[in-house]
Parts: C-alpha cells; sequence; structure tokens
C-alpha cells in the first residue's frame, strides 16, 4: 500500500466512525502513542498574497482523504474562521502580501489559534511568514526565533532567471540560490522518526538557521539533476547544504512547522507523507465544537446537473483558450512574483479534474447563493480570458486583466473547491468506476 | 442535438454495438436508421480516429445526399476527424432545424447550440476567422458552410476550416436547410485504451514498418496525380508549390499548399495573412487542368470554391464543360451553378479518395478488379477512421492488422467475420 492509500485508509475508517490508535492497524504508518485519532478540519489559505502553490495541498488532502477542508482568506481569518479548525496551512506566494493582507488582526488571530493548540504548517512564504523579522507587515508574525539562511545585505551575482532569483527585503536580499528538487535528510526527530534521504522541490523557500526552542526535522543535503542553480554554484551550497529545511517548534499549546521547500508538491511521495503525518501528530489535540453550518444546502436532480453543466462549460471554455495563450510571449508581475500564463491553467485544472466527480456524487453541498456566485465567476473568468487572447493577438497590453484575472481564477478556484470537499459527505452512487472497454473520452 | 427545440441530449456508447459494427461509418449509418424520420446528419469519428494508429485523422459525415437522394458518407480529415474525438462525443446526430441560425460548439463533453447569426451571410474563411476569435482559440476545427450551402446549393459543401473537404454529397445544403453554420470542434481529452501499452508500442511497429512503404519520398497531390498517370501535373503547378502539409498523424503529406500572392520559395512570414491555398481536392485539381486552366487559374478557382463552400469538382466539371477560363466570370457562377453536373459515381464513399491503388498495386493484376477493391477498402477506412486516401497508399495496413488493433484498443474481440458484415451492411 502506497502512502497515498495509507492516509486515504485512515481517513475512511474515522469518517466511518472506527476507533483507530497511532501506530496501529491501519494507522501503522504514524508514531505510538495512546491518543485516538480522528479526522482533523484543515484550513487552507487562499486569500491574497497567495500564488498557486495552495493548490498542491489540495491535491495532497484530497488523495489522502483529508476532506474536511475550509477555504480561507484574509478576512476570514480576521473574523475568527480559524477558531472552527485545527491545523492552518499556508503554502507559497508573497510573504509581505499575505502578511499584509492578513494585518495585525490576523497575525492576532493566527496567534491565539496556535497558542490555544492549533497546528500551523507553513511552507515557502508561508514558512517566511512566522519568522522573526522587522519588516513592515512581517513584524507582527514574530513567532519564532529561526534566522533566515538565505538573506544577504548585497545581492550576490545571479546566474539565470533574475525575476525568481532575489527579492528585496527592507535593506537586504533574500536571494533564492537554487530551483526545482533538492536532496534532503530527516534527523529522526518525533514524528519524523528516521534518518531516510527523501527529495523536495525548492521554489524560493528559506533555508533556516533554528534556535534551541525549534527542533530540526530536516536538513539540506545536496542538489539533484533537476536542480537548477540561479547563483554560482559554491555560494548555494554554502547557502543551502547542512541549513534547516524543516523544523517543528512549540508556541503556547500548539505548535508551527516550517518547511522551506514545498512538501506538499504532488510529485514528492515522501515530504508528502511528512505533511500527513504532522498534521495526524501536531494537530489540536481538543476536539472543536464547530459553528453551525446555516444555509448549506444540498441540490440534486436537475438542478444540480444544470449547475455542473454551467461550470463545466465556462472551465473548459477557459481552459482551451488558456492552452492557446501559452504561447504568446507574455509574463505579468504582481505583487512581487512573475506569473506566466503556464499558471492559469493550474487553477482550471484543479477544477476541471475534479469536476466530473463532483457530478457522480449524489447531490451537490453549498451555502445558498453560491451556485449563482460560482456561474458567475466562471464566465467571468473566460470572458478575460477571451479578452486577454484578443488583446494579446493585438499586441495590446494585459496587465489589468491579468490581475484580475489571477484575482478572480483564486475565488473562482477556492469557491469550487470548497463545494467539492463540502460535497464529498454525499452519497455516490455505485459503479462509477467502470472502465470502459471502448476508446472513449475520460476527464 | 434537436436544432428545432434546442434539446440535447448524451448517450454511452454500448460496447455491443461497437462489437457489431465497429465504428465509424458503421455506426453513423446505424445512428442515420435510428433517426431517420428526422432527416439527421450524423458525425462520427473511426474506431482508431484521434490515437496512434498511423493516418487515423478520418470523420465522417452521414446524411441523406441532396445529389442522390440516399444516404451517403462524406470524409473530413486535416486536423477535424481527430478533433471530433477529443471533444468526448464520438457521435453526434443533429436533427430538426434551427429557427435562426446557429452554430454547434462541441468542446471537453459539452455540447452547446450558439448563435450564428453574424455569421449568417459570410464565407467560409471568414466564419471560420470569425469563430476562432470568438471563442479564443485558433485550434479550433469548423465544418463550416459559406453562401452556397445556405442559399440551397445541391453543390454545396462542407468545408474543413478554410479549404475543400470530400463532400461531394451536397452536404452543405443539408446545414443550410437547418440553419447550421457551422459545427466547432476542439477538446483536450484522453482516450482509453484496453491494452495501452501494446497498442501503443504496435503503432510504432506499424508507422516503421509503412513510412519505407511504397510512397516514401513523395509528397502532396502532384505526386498522386502522377502515380495516377498524370505525367505533367509536376512541372505544372511545381512553381506555385510552397510546402506540402499532412492530415493527422498521417505519414503521406496528402496537401498541397501553393502561394498565389507572393513567391512560394519564400521561407520568412508572409507579409499577407493568406497568399495561397491549400490543395486536397486531386479530382477537382485535374479536372481544372484538364480544363485548360493555369496551375494558378486553378488555384484561384479552388480557393473561390473554398470561400463559397461548393464542390470545386463540381465547378470544375461545368467550367471544362462551358469552356470558361475568366476567373471572375467562374465565380460569378458559382450562385446559380446547377448543371450539367454529373451524379458523383460512387455510390456511399466519397469519389473525393481516387478510385484505384497509389504507389502500390496492392496485388491487383488489372483496373477491372479496382472497382470492388476500392468499395471495400473505403469502408474499412470509414469504419476504422484511417484517413480514405492514404488507406489507397498503404496495403500494410490490412484488415487483420486493424482486427488486431481493435482487439487491443477496446478490449472486445472482432472477428473477420463480424467485419465482414459491418462492411457488408455499409456498402448496402
Amino acid at each position: 500500500m502506497n502512502f497515498y492509500d495509507s492516509y486515504a485508509s485512515i481517513n475512511q475508517k474515522l469518517a466511518r466512525g472506527a476507533n483507530l490508535h497511532y501506530g496501529e492497524d491501519e494507522a501503522s504508518i504514524l508514531p505510538c502513542d495512546s491518543r485516538p485519532l480522528r479526522i482533523p478540519r484543515i484550513g487552507v489559505y487562499a486569500g491574497s498574497g497567495t500564488s498557486h502553490s495552495w493548490l498542491w495541498f489540495v491535491e495532497l488532502f484530497d488523495r489522502m482523504l483529508f476532506h474536511d477542508l475550509v477555504f480561507l482568506t484574509e478576512d476570514m481569518v480576521r473574523e475568527g474562521a480559524l477558531l472552527d479548525l485545527d491545523v492552518f496551512v499556508i503554502s507559497g506566494g508573497d510573504t509581505i502580501g499575505i502578511a499584509e493582507g492578513l494585518g495585525g488582526e490576523g497575525a492576532g488571530q493566527l496567534e491565539s489559534f496556535i497558542k490555544g493548540g492549533g497546528l500551523y504548517l507553513g511552507s515557502c512564504a508561508g514558512a517566511y511568514l512566522p519568522l522573526k523579522s522587522s519588516k513592515l507587515h512581517l513584524d507582527r508574525f514574530n513567532f519564532v526565533d529561526i534566522k533566515i539562511a538565505n538573506l544577504s545585505k548585497t545581492l550576490p551575482e545571479i546566474k539565470r532567471l533574475p525575476s525568481k532569483a532575489s527579492t528585496v527585503y527592507g535593506c537586504d536580499f533574500v536571494y533564492h540560490p537554487v530551483r526545482e528538487a533538492v536532496r534532503l535528510r530527516l534527523t529522526g526527530r518525533k514524528p519524523f522518526m528516521s534518518k531516510q534521504s527523501f527529495l523536495a522541490p525548492l521554489y524560493g523557500g528559506p533555508s533556516m538557521v533554528t534556535g534551541r526552542a525549534s527542533d530540526v526535522l530536516a536538513c539540506y543535503e545536496g542538489f539533484t539533476e533537476k536542480t537548477l542553480f540561479l547563483v554560482d554554484e559554491t555560494l548555494a551550497e554554502k547557502t543551502l547544504l547542512g541549513k534547516v529545511a524543516a523544523a517543528r517548534t512549540d508556541m503556547g499549546d500548539g505548535s508551527l512547522y516550517l518547511f522551506g521547500p514545498h512538501f506538499e508538491h504532488p510529485h514528492f511521495t515522501v515530504a508528502n507523507h511528512l505533511v500527513a503525518t504532522a498534521i495526524f501528530w501536531d494537530m489540536k489535540r481538543e476536539r472543536i465544537n464547530r459553528k453551525s453550518s446555516d444555509g448549506e444546502i444540498i441540490i440534486e436532480g436537475a438542478a444540480k446537473k444544470k449547475l455542473i453543466l454551467d461550470i463545466k462549460r465556462e472551465i473548459s471554455n477557459a481552459r482551451i483558450v488558456s492552452v492557446g495563450l501559452e504561447a504568446a510571449p507574455v509574463k505579468w508581475t504582481i505583487g512581487c512574483k512573475t506569473y506566466e500564463p503556464e499558471k492559469i491553467r493550474v487553477f482550471l485544472e484543479a477544477i476541471w479534474k475534479r469536476i466530473n466527480r463532483l457530478e457522480r456524487s449524489g447531490g451537490v453541498s453549498l451555502h445558498k447563493g453560491a451556485d449563482e456566485q460560482l456561474a458567475a465567476l466562471a464566465i467571468h473568468v473566460r470572458q478575460i480570458l477571451r479578452e486577454m487572447k484578443s488583446r494579446i493577438d493585438d499586441r495590446l497590453d494585459t496587465q489589468d486583466l491579468a490581475e484580475d484575472l489571477f484575482d478572480s481564477l483564486r475565488r473562482l478556484t477556492m469557491l469550487f473547491l470548497q463545494i467539492y470537499f463540502d460535497s464529498s459527505g454525499c452519497s455516490r452512487p455505485t459503479g462509477s468506476h467502470i472502465l470502459k472497454k471502448t476508446f472513449s473520452f475520460s476527464e | 442535438m434537436d436544432l428545432e427545440t434546442g434539446q440535447i441530449s448524451e448517450d454511452e456508447l454500448d460496447d455491443e454495438l461497437v462489437g457489431q459494427k465497429i465504428g465509424g461509418v458503421g455506426i453513423t449509418t446505424w445512428l442515420y436508421e435510428a433517426h431517420k424520420d428526422s432527416d439527421p446528419i450524423v458525425l462520427g469519428a473511426g474506431l482508431l480516429t484521434g490515437t496512434l494508429f498511423p493516418a487515423s485523422a478520418l470523420g465522417v459525415i452521414s446524411a441523406k445526399s441532396p445529389r442522390t437522394g440516399g444516404l451517403t458518407h462524406s470524409p473530413f480529415t486535416l486536423k477535424a476527424g481527430m478533433e471530433l474525438k477529443y471533444t468526448g462525443f464520438d457521435y453526434v446526430v443533429i436533427m430538426g432545424k434551427s429557427e435562426k441560425p446557429v452554430f454547434l460548439w462541441l468542446h471537453d463533453g459539452v455540447a452547446d447550440i450558439q448563435d450564428a447569426s453574424e455569421f449568417w451571410g459570410a464565407d467560409v474563411w471568414s466564419t471560420t476567422d470569425s469563430i476562432r476569435k470568438s471563442m479564443g482559440d485558433d485550434l479550433i476545427q469548423t465544418l463550416v458552410i459559406g453562401p452556397a450551402g445556405e442559399l440551397g446549393s445541391d453543390l454545396a459543401q462542407i468545408c474543413v476550416n478554410y479549404w475543400a473537404s470530400g463532400d461531394c454529397w451536397g452536404f452543405g445544403k443539408v446545414f443550410g436547410q437547418k440553419n447550421l453554420k457551422s459545427v466547432a470542434l476542439r477538446g483536450m481529452g484522453l482516450l482509453e485504451i484496453a491494452d495501452p501499452e501494446d497498442f501503443v508500442d504496435q503503432c510504432f511497429n506499424v508507422l516503421e514498418t509503412i513510412k519505407h512503404g511504397a510512397f516514401a519520398g513523395k509528397n502532396g497531390v502532384e505526386d498522386i496525380l502522377t502515380a495516377m498517370g498524370e505525367k505533367d501535373v509536376k512541372e505544372w503547378i511545381a512553381p506555385f508549390v510552397h510546402r506540402h502539409s499532412a492530415c493527422y498523424n498521417t505519414p503521406y503529406p496528402t496537401n498541397t499548399f501553393i502561394y498565389l500572392d507572393e513567391n512560394p520559395k519564400t521561407l520568412t512570414e508572409p507579409s499577407e495573412q493568406e497568399p495561397g491555398f491549400l490543395i486536397n481536392d486531386i479530382g477537382a485539381l485535374l479536372a481544372l487542368k484538364k480544363a485548360g486552366l493555369s496551375a494558378e487559374s486553378a488555384g484561384r478557382v479552388l480557393k473561390a470554391c473554398a470561400k463559397y463552400g461548393i464542390d470545386p469538382t463540381a465547378v470544375a466539371e461545368v467550367t471544362a464543360k462551358s469552356g470558361q477560363k475568366d476567373l471572375e466570370q467562374i465565380e460569378k457562377s458559382f450562385a446559380d451553378l446547377k448543371g450539367p453536373v454529373s451524379d458523383p459515381k460512387a455510390k456511399k464513399f466519397s469519389s473525393w479518395t481516387p478510385g484505384r491503388p497509389l504507389f502500390s498495386d496492392f496485388g491487383l493484376s488489372d483496373d477491372s478488379a479496382y472497382g470492388d477493391w476500392w468499395v471495400r477498402r473505403q469502408a474499412v477506412a470509414y469504419l476504422f477512421g484511417i484517413h480514405p486516401i492514404f488507406a489507397n497508399m498503404a496495403p500494410e495496413i490490412s484488415e487483420e492488422l486493424l482486427i488486431e488493433m481493435f482487439n487491443k484498443g477496446t478490449g472486445l474481440t472482432l472477428s473477420q467475420e463480424t467485419l465482414d458484415k459491418a462492411i457488408a451492411d455499409v456498402c448496402l
């Protein structure tokens, strides 16, 4: 059984009400502990400042059947949505943009959440966020005493991809020595009990130097054939090798896991397994009394069919345009991040690959009005894309459209995924995975 | 898809039907018969269409021909056959007449009926441009009619994107009668194959074998015509040839692109958006040559036919009979072009495919054997989705091989007897 199936099996058993313990039966993949396991309620931050990498967490959670998910914007965090959660994850993006969006109020909510026993998982930008900083907006998130090793007073010589190689950080520079897969080694600290070597991709995340209060879980050990050096190789070695790639810090009754590389990236099985282990091991210990889900409705039959077809139509139209845009010589800078046309389809595919599964579900669970909102957003995205294609063909500027597009894509994907995961409990007809014998079309 | 009511319904393709009728024209015929009372047009992909099997480029249109009054089948190739398969719809039955002009937009398992009022009256080229522009994608494939179809000419042709097709049956008129301007196709789906590794390996093996066949080193319509005995065609057209292009996954480039308004030897981007024409109708080109037109004039007539959406073979026949060589006059005659035009020679399958083996003799000893051989060979191509012209070049693509690919691809079992029956059914 692979890691994904193991975690899926645990979640499936728990959903059926089984009593499972750490290290036993299906949960033998986890370290032993006398506590009973329960399904974690996980918040995924998809608010301002995020790029597309929060969708990697979604992929991981979906594969492992962590289906009790809530997608959160900065407003929701500020309004106290973290109180309902066991785990809160922030992936990549513009760290300062995320900090600014959450603001002092969001920082306070996050601090209370962790101190109250919650688990925070931050990768890449999400790992930079709680590190010590005096920089505006970030200074509200000084939760852990970990230093950034890839910080310099002077900008090192950049060998390639200048737009990805560094970011101004106050009077200093955060530089990114390499991109793509790097080799890491576990230290054997709980809950990652082994000392195995494994791979994870680095896309601008930190190399860290920890203080006494933090456990080092994994260090950068080496590079791979796929590693792309953005600075001199010697400087890259000096900046990364032997430095901390993953750390765990206690804070009040809760804890933080900070991952420099994207442990949640769907191509890296062992790293994904570590994320899932961290979630089960350090999720909030006390069961949360959730707010009732007032206003939630289930649509079925013809209404469900129409909603799915409406969304499918618009997403298909949008995918078709976005594939064509991938050949266009354009890219956009939004905040301090560079967006290429290829990123458009990352959002659309996250919807597309799940829409047929939603179609096969017994019903669609959503809040009143969410169906109309979803359809309107999907139409808006398709309209922007067609306008964008037309302008690119006419060699006109598309920056304003790109800003609208990526924001709309984020909101559309977030809303769709919320509906998708909320509907996962709706009964599904059996026999929905029959292998077709003819040359038939599949999603 | 009922154009009258706007209602669309979908059915799963049944394994039993595939096991009996195979695909392509086998199933379009079955669907036609099932919906005969609604005077349907049926679009279909062959069993292998869109796969890696060599020359799996063919889509089929089946309908009652305004020219013969019987059920006939027209091939469509380039990238359109493949694209139909990838839309997620293997077969589409179009019934009824729309109140207003519409086009069908088939994409990724979604079938939409869209307003085409703004395209009505436009020629084939500008309609394809407009559809691609409005949908935001240059790779959309269109089956499209021009003014000839809208005005109800029996010689109206359904064109593919900008170019002629194998429609010699007047199906353009059937589209026009239904107020159907176009069917636009685009899909990004995947095909499920029962034994994918074995299937793909075998596709590459077949390609490796046939690419060294008798057609190796030959290109375009001019080499096909030369192989048919028209010795001076190559010199006639050579000054205008810009390039050759193949239909989806087809090892022989059956299409010749000529430049009419720019130097064909140029290798840079043309200064005009469209300086030439893609010739894919072998018979029409030959007929225009025999009518005494220069290669340039022939190219211009073919281009005008494609824009107007009219069968170029019929135009060439009328032109030859009238002796008219003035391009303007020929073009003016399109509006009320009626005849005398002879009926297409073949009973069911388009005479767009030359009526004899090409480059290879297929073991046929004399011309008298060509007739029955041609009908069977076309039936097989139309069932499996093989480019019908290429089918006549590659004896390596045998019925035995196609049965083997059927079995690997579907996981079902096809016998020679069942294939014989399927062929007989579509040849009736």
